[in-house]
């Protein structure tokens, strides 16, 4: 559990950095450092992608990840308790 | 707010930048003139060689609106931008669109009755008149199809909380078919349904074979699924088959087969807004009254990624961005992402008071 919360520490700023890019004011400092650190860290992708992405088509529709194989019987139970069949929190109830 | 245009390259998220520019009010072709048809006063301006847009957006006007769409792209492309506009009209739009009702390319009309209507109607917006009809099914290349979109107009968006979708009740379902044997449809149900029975009984796909005038100018089929969660929250999925004359011809069977996959996919995005109708959600929180938004989603698109940035450049917020991991006992498929902001109190001047 403690290494599912590091985890998702770590991923909230990233998220925000992959979507805004590094404009936040505090970060953009870290950022710098890091940069000179070695020029090991990736510095904001936004710009990178930005020029691939600009003549693609125009379409909302998000792929699916190919790498879901949803004929295996593991990727089924994945989300079995998305649905009312599945198995109920405590304190939860079929209405 | 900027009083000098932003400036864009490349035609991608083109039409995210019509339409944020036109609500924002900042300064900044067949979808072009759509926009003019809705509004009052826009300044549109084209370069000779055609490679520079000018726009300047004028008044949201709405009304009785009738637009034959390029068939490069289907309805769904010009409607996901007339969704976000017409609530914000002066007078409640009523726009027939013809053009192709389906391809795979774009999110079909069938998929956006289902899903994107009830993502507004949380939002406040709903009541008599909101309603989008398919008249005449149109398949790819040829088109012919023509729907009615019926939107009344509001003031205000009510802001959202939309942190838990509940657990999917029932899926429901459309096979359509036009120009073809009706068989068609009957085989894409049962394979669907071969997949999506172990997990639930409750599921209904309806078959719709239109036929003469109402079937358009050109064959196929397709399908599209709607996971429907106690909580009214809506996931879907659909495919269609390839237009005529493109690509490798696909059997009904894979074809239903292939997209209850594609449902099951997006359950496992999972999230209170399916994942092509994230950018519609995340503008009307940010139109919201000035009270905190949150909605919950899957993992955002590219698509939405860019939307947020455009978010950020006309109306200047930002997303507080979280993620939320599944306990691990639960199997409730991957990561979900919890959006909140605090909308910018947009009212509607274009609305008359009564």
């Amino acid at each position: 559990a403690s290494q599912a919360f590091l985890r998702q520490q770590e991923a909230a700023p990233n998220l925000r950095k992959l979507v805004y890019g590094s404009v936040l004011g505090a970060e953009t400092g870290d950022e710098e450092d890091e940069e000179e650190l070695g020029g090991l860290f990736r510095v904001s992708r936004p710009q990178k992608s930005k020029k691939v992405t600009a003549d693609a088509i125009d379409c909302s529709r998000f792929n699916p990840d190919t790498s879901h194989d949803w004929d295996l019987e593991e990727m089924l139970n994945s989300i079995r308790d998305c649905f009312v069949t599945g198995k109920w929190e405590e304190g939860e109830d079929a209405e | 707010m900027a009083s000098h245009g932003l400036m864009y390259d490349g035609c991608n998220f083109f039409r995210q930048r019509l339409v944020l520019s036109t609500l924002s009010g900042n300064f900044e072709a067949s979808f072009i003139r759509l926009l003019d048809k809705v509004t009052n006063g826009s300044r549109i301006e084209i370069n000779q060689t055609g490679t520079v847009l000018f726009y300047q957006p004028g008044l949201l006007f709405g009304g009785a609106v009738e637009h034959d769409c390029n068939t490069q792209r289907s309805i769904g492309y010009y409607l996901e931008a007339l969704l976000m506009l017409a609530p914000f009209m002066k007078t409640s739009l009523k726009a027939t669109l013809k053009g192709v009702t389906n391809d795979p390319a774009d999110p079909t009309v069938d998929m956006l009755k289902t899903t994107a209507l009830p993502v507004m109607k949380k939002f406040g917006i709903d009541g008599e008149g909101f309603d989008l009809k398919v008249v005449k099914r149109g398949m790819a290349p040829g088109g012919g199809g023509e729907v009615v979109f019926t939107c009344p107009v509001r003031r205000i968006i009510r802001p959202v909380q939309l942190t838990d979708p509940g657990k999917i009740k029932r899926i429901r379902g459309v096979a359509y078919s036009v120009r073809v044997s009706p068989q068609m449809a009957n085989r894409i149900v049962d394979s669907a349904r071969s997949v999506l029975n172990k997990f639930i009984p409750d599921i209904y796909i309806h078959t719709d074979h239109m036929k003469g005038p109402n079937s358009g100018k050109s064959p196929g089929f397709g399908l599209t699924l709607v996971a429907e969660t106690l909580n009214g929250c809506f996931l879907s999925a659909e495919m269609s088959s390839m237009p005529q004359g493109q690509g490798d011809t696909v059997l009904p069977e894979d074809l239903g087969r292939n997209c209850a996959k594609l449902l099951l996919e997006e359950i496992h995005r999972g999230g209170c807004v399916d994942s092509s109708n994230q950018s519609l959600a995340l503008l009307l929180m940010t139109l919201g009254q000035q009270d905190v938004s949150k909605v919950l989603l899957g993992p955002l698109s590219p698509y939405t990624i860019e939307f947020l940035r455009h978010i950020k450049d006309f109306f200047q917020i930002m997303f507080k961005i979280e993620v939320q991991t599944p306990l691990e006992d639960e199997s409730k498929g991957g990561d979900k992402v919890l959006m909140t902001c605090v909308g910018v109190g947009y009212s509607n001047i274009n609305k008359t008071l009564k």
